[in-house]
């Protein structure tokens, strides 16, 4: 048997080698004296010096993108066809790593904030950026099964790393069930390829399921993996689980489950259908416009009614999943993979904006431990307080609402420009119009911050600094320079979705 | 390098006061000012170079922004551009003087805002890329909720999110019909491209210029705004800080019309000769409903706000006749508005200042504690009502032999607009600068010199375009035999006539 080529996963072996490295050097650092504070806490430990954890994690995360970045305009094919190295692989693996940074960045006060600052949870980020960097590259549906259950798994820990707590338990048993439930799903569906096909290769699954036409196996086939897949993007109606378990969540992780693995599913979509689906795009795109539409409604509407900034939040990113599924449905609609370029910007400009919101709210919480509860009325007052630290949340949800000179505005822009080059322009009006409902909801929490004085005092330390404040000026900056010259990252796009489709 | 020049200036201006200024008041509001002078000496300097002569657009300046899809970094002016530079230029300045004082809270805030506003607002102007131009639509929504949501009135949070959210329905429409005709265009044989002239040619017809037409008009109908699309303006207005008032009754309201002019029009002549009467109609009920409802209203800033709904109604009036007279007349008035609008609300922003109330009934007799602000009361009120040698009379005038050429039914109409607001005009200024003086205002003082100042160039310009209106006019004459020919072709077709035109949209819709 010939040994695969291993260069296409040399940014994963990174990661898996920085991953093990923090597992064994955490084993090494001192923990500090077992801490009697609040009742909801007792038994954590206190801050140790975690700078060596942190340091080895980056380090591994910055190395996968570097080598990454270095493996650009390769077209590699590995373990016996299961997983590519192309420029598809390498702007999703390029973008996770950077989500996956930025939220480490933003996590260590935080965690500290609550006493259960632990190596492993650095881990277990580094597992799940591995999980989501296979699902980019995976050309086979085992691959995408298992990449998205490490992906899965890692993410339900994560959930549940503040298991003092009892929101956070119900979120990751919550996210757990449900998402074992879509796990099962997707993999029935796949069973049903192979048993059409009688291959799990997406491009082998592919010609044969296009010479059968929509013929209704196929159909349910396809159904069952797009169903298991919309559970992970929180498409209505397989939403329900996303407000609760981004609530009860350790914000960095709400962040990074709002970005990464929302993203890595959208990712393992367009491949898997573009390749695998080609003789049902019609019905298919059709799936994806109905979703879309369903999604962009439910998200928006559910938002407009929240007074917990996080929820909020977490039906916004249900909002935004449905503006992506606009595009889609358009690649399927059309048979075309050209909106498919839209949904990758829109993406990459996502992943900056929410997490950057994300972290605002993460950086509040860490000042102020016992108070803030991410009710909205406590933000009021925030623009004197705090000012940077309002500024740069009204940036992110300025950019979210989609106003341009901003990457939100640039992300809706491209694939709404996708969407009406498929003659689907209805389709864009409900997404426009629904991103004018949008509007009200960011626009509130500027109102709170800038617009209204506070009921009582709080103390927040200005300026942000650390880790906190790195994670939040590369969003910031990020979403800025999409905003203003995207060119480069349309052109990235570009190639990303050319070597995949041709 | 001028247009860039022009329209980043102020943001300059702002980034250095937000950079070097803070905490240093009179630093940064010397700053705020300089700039905004600096910024208009480009303007005169732009209208000074400006070969009147020629038609189309000069100082062109074009670099690739975002090549994949045809985006440029596109500039250029023409009669009308020129026009409204000046008067975005004239009213900035004027703004900034006018809240010298009036602004007490975050003062840097509110210049950095003003300054950004600017910025905007000439980046609207000057763009002569589609894309370029969303950019710049959607960007000066942002220092406008925040001018008025912060620095407003008791209502300002609601009249801020109502402003935000009518302006931003309507740009979103926008942006789909703009995807919507690019890609028509760059899938039916020409360039993907977002350049304006490029599009200009395209010649779009059938259901995709309809469809496409409503949604740039209903976003710029919005911003005007018309009849029945108004109801955010008496809120923002009333709401706004005096300032706020000033730029959105002389400059956004503006944006509205400009861009039917480029759009509406350029774009889709043959069908926005179909909506000739549909528009004109509108434009009527918007003149009479607006002079009406000023009539009634016991505030006088929300007065002056529902005088605007009827004024801009002559102004979409003149556009849709399609000749030369309403065309110019109506690019015209959009100055005179601009002037004469943003005028009557720095004096009510003067009364306010000084008694803290805007309702007609508090005033009275104003006019004997300060002579002064009353006189020049006067001439505003005298202009904005239309009075024969100030610049209001020009304006209407022009519009009135558009539309009478046209159709004299809404000539008629029109001209009861101009009575009605004679009537709520002078009515106001009867209760309030004379009858009855209030005590409490009797020792109050008269305008202070930078007060007066910051009216100077008002009154200049109201009665320069007045008297001698042929300088502004002779920039307008290009462009509007421009748009005369771009729809020419379609009015001749449709027999020119009313009942003909009222016809052919029955039909054709």
């Amino acid at each position: 048997m010939q040994a695969p080529d291993l260069i296409p996963v040399i940014p994963e072996l990174i990661l898996l080698v920085a991953a093990c490295l923090v597992l064994l050097v955490e084993a090494f650092v001192k923990p500090g004296a077992a801490d009697k504070g609040s009742p909801a806490d007792k038994g954590a430990p206190a801050a140790a010096d975690k700078t060596a954890v942190l340091a080895i994690a980056l380090t591994g995360i910055i190395g996968s993108i570097v080598v990454s970045l270095a493996l650009t305009g390769q077209d590699r094919v590995s373990f016996a066809g299961m997983l590519a190295l192309d420029d598809w692989a390498v702007f999703f693996k390029v973008l996770f790593g950077l989500g996956a940074a930025i939220t480490i960045l933003m996590s260590p006060r935080f965690l500290e904030a609550h006493r259960r600052h632990l190596g492993e949870y650095y881990a277990l980020l580094l597992f799940a950026l591995i999980g989501m960097d296979l699902m980019a590259a995976a050309r086979d549906f085992i691959l995408l099964y298992v990449s998205l259950e490490l992906m899965a798994i890692s993410s339900y820990l994560l959930a549940a790393f503040f298991r003092y707590r009892e929101r956070s338990n119900e979120s990751a048993l919550k996210y757990f069930l449900t998402g074992s439930f879509a796990s099962a799903i997707m993999l029935y569906g796949i069973s049903l390829v192979y048993a059409e096909a009688g291959a799990t290769n997406y491009a082998d699954a592919g010609r044969v399921l296009a010479g059968l036409g929509n013929d209704s196996g196929v159909l349910l086939a396809v159904f069952l993996v797009a169903i298991g897949l919309a559970f992970k993007v929180s498409a209505a109606p397989f939403h329900m689980w996303t407000p609760d378990v981004y609530q009860g969540a350790p914000t960095p992780v709400a962040a990074f489950f709002s970005v990464g693995p929302k993203a890595a599913a959208f990712s393992a979509i367009i491949a898997a259908f573009i390749v695998a689906f080609p003789g049902t795009v019609k019905e298919w795109g059709l799936l994806f416009i109905v979703l879309s539409i369903a999604t962009m409604l439910v998200g928006n509407l559910w938002a407009l009614v929240q007074t917990n900034i996080k929820r909020m939040l977490a039906f916004s990113s249900v909002a935004h999943a449905g503006y992506l599924l606009t595009g889609l449905g358009a690649m399927g609609w059309s048979g075309n993979s050209l909106p498919g370029r839209g949904m990758l910007v829109y993406l990459a400009a996502y992943t900056f904006m929410n997490l950057g919101a994300f972290g605002i709210l993460a950086y509040l919480k860490t000042q102020m431990p016992d108070k803030f509860d991410y009710s909205l009325k406590q933000l009021a007052g925030l623009g004197r307080r705090s000012p940077w630290a309002a500024a740069l949340l009204s940036l992110f949800l300025l950019s979210l609402t989609g106003i341009p000179g901003t990457a939100g505005f640039i992300g809706k822009f491209y694939v709404f420009s996708g969407v009406v080059w498929a003659d689907l322009w209805w389709l864009a009006v409900i997404g426009v119009l629904l991103s004018a409902v949008s509007a009200y909801y960011y626009l509130r929490v500027i109102i709170y911050m800038f617009f209204k004085e506070p009921e009582e005092e709080y103390a927040i330390r200005e300026p942000i600094s650390g880790g906190m404040a790195m994670a939040l000026s590369v969003s910031a900056i990020a979403t800025l320079v999409i905003g203003l010259v995207p060119s480069w990252l349309w052109d990235a796009a570009v190639s990303a979705v050319r070597m995949l489709f041709d | 390098m001028s247009l860039t020049i022009l329209t980043f200036l102020p943001v300059i201006g702002a980034l250095v006061m937000l950079v070097f200024m803070r905490g240093r008041p009179s630093a940064y509001k010397t700053t705020a000012l300089v700039t905004s002078i600096i910024t208009l000496g480009v303007a005169i300097y732009l209208t000074a170079t400006f070969d009147t002569g020629a038609g189309g657009f000069q100082f062109i300046e074009k670099h690739d922004w975002i090549p994949g899809l045809g985006i440029s970094y596109h500039l250029g002016i023409d009669g009308i551009s020129l026009l409204l530079v000046l008067l975005t230029t004239v009213l900035s300045v004027v703004a900034i003087l006018g809240s010298w004082n009036s602004i007490k809270d975050r003062q840097l805030a509110f210049f950095i805002s003003l300054l950004v506003l600017e910025t905007g607002m000439l980046g609207v102007f000057v763009s002569m890329d589609l894309f370029l131009f969303y950019v710049f639509w959607e960007i000066q929504l942002v220092p406008m909720y925040f001018i008025i949501g912060l620095w407003g009135g008791a209502r300002r949070v609601y009249a801020a999110i109502k402003f935000f959210l009518f302006t931003f329905v309507g740009s979103v429409l926008m942006l789909v019909a703009i995807l919507a005709v690019v890609w028509w265009y760059a899938k039916n044989g020409g360039p993907l491209t977002f350049d304006i002239l490029e599009l200009q040619k395209a010649g779009f017809s059938g259901s995709l210029a309809i469809w496409s037409f409503i949604a740039f008009f209903i976003a710029f109908a919005i911003k005007v705004p018309m009849f029945p699309v108004h109801t955010w303006l008496p809120d923002a207005h009333t709401e706004a800080p005096t300032a706020g008032s000033v730029i959105l009754a002389g400059v956004l309201l503006k944006m509205g019309v400009y861009g039917m002019i480029r759009f509406c029009i350029g774009f889709f002549p043959e069908v926005a000769v179909k909506a000739m009467v549909p528009v004109l109609i509108l434009s009527a009920i918007a003149v009479v409903y607006g002079a009406i409802m000023s009539l009634v209203q016991p505030d006088m800033k929300r007065l002056v706000a529902y005088s605007s709904v009827s004024h801009m109604g002559f102004v979409t009036a003149g556009l849709f006749t399609f000749n030369q007279q309403g065309i110019e007349g109506s690019v015209l008035q959009m100055v005179n508005h601009g002037v004469l609008t943003g005028a009557l609300f720095m004096m009510v922003g003067y009364f306010y200042d000084r008694t803290h109330t805007r309702l007609i009934k508090d005033y009275g007799g104003m006019a004997k504690p300060m002579p002064v602000a009353a006189a020049f009361f006067s001439l505003f009120v005298l202009g904005s009502l239309g009075l024969p040698g100030l610049s209001g009379f020009v304006g209407e005038f022009l519009i009135l032999v558009g539309v009478f050429q046209y159709a004299k039914v809404f000539a008629v109409i029109a001209s009861v607009g101009i009575i009605l607001g004679a009537a709520y005009l002078l009515w106001m200024y009867q209760r309030t600068m004379f009858q009855q003086a209030n005590e409490k205002w009797i020792s109050l003082k008269d305008l202070s010199a930078r007060e007066i100042v910051a009216l100077v160039p008002l009154v200049g310009l109201t009665l320069w375009i007045g008297l001698y209106p042929h300088t502004f006019l002779n920039l307008l004459h290009a462009p509007a035999q421009n748009i005369i020919s771009q729809v020419q072709p379609y009015l001749a077709e449709h027999g020119g006539s009313l009942a003909g035109l009222a016809s052919s949209f029955f039909g054709g819709f």
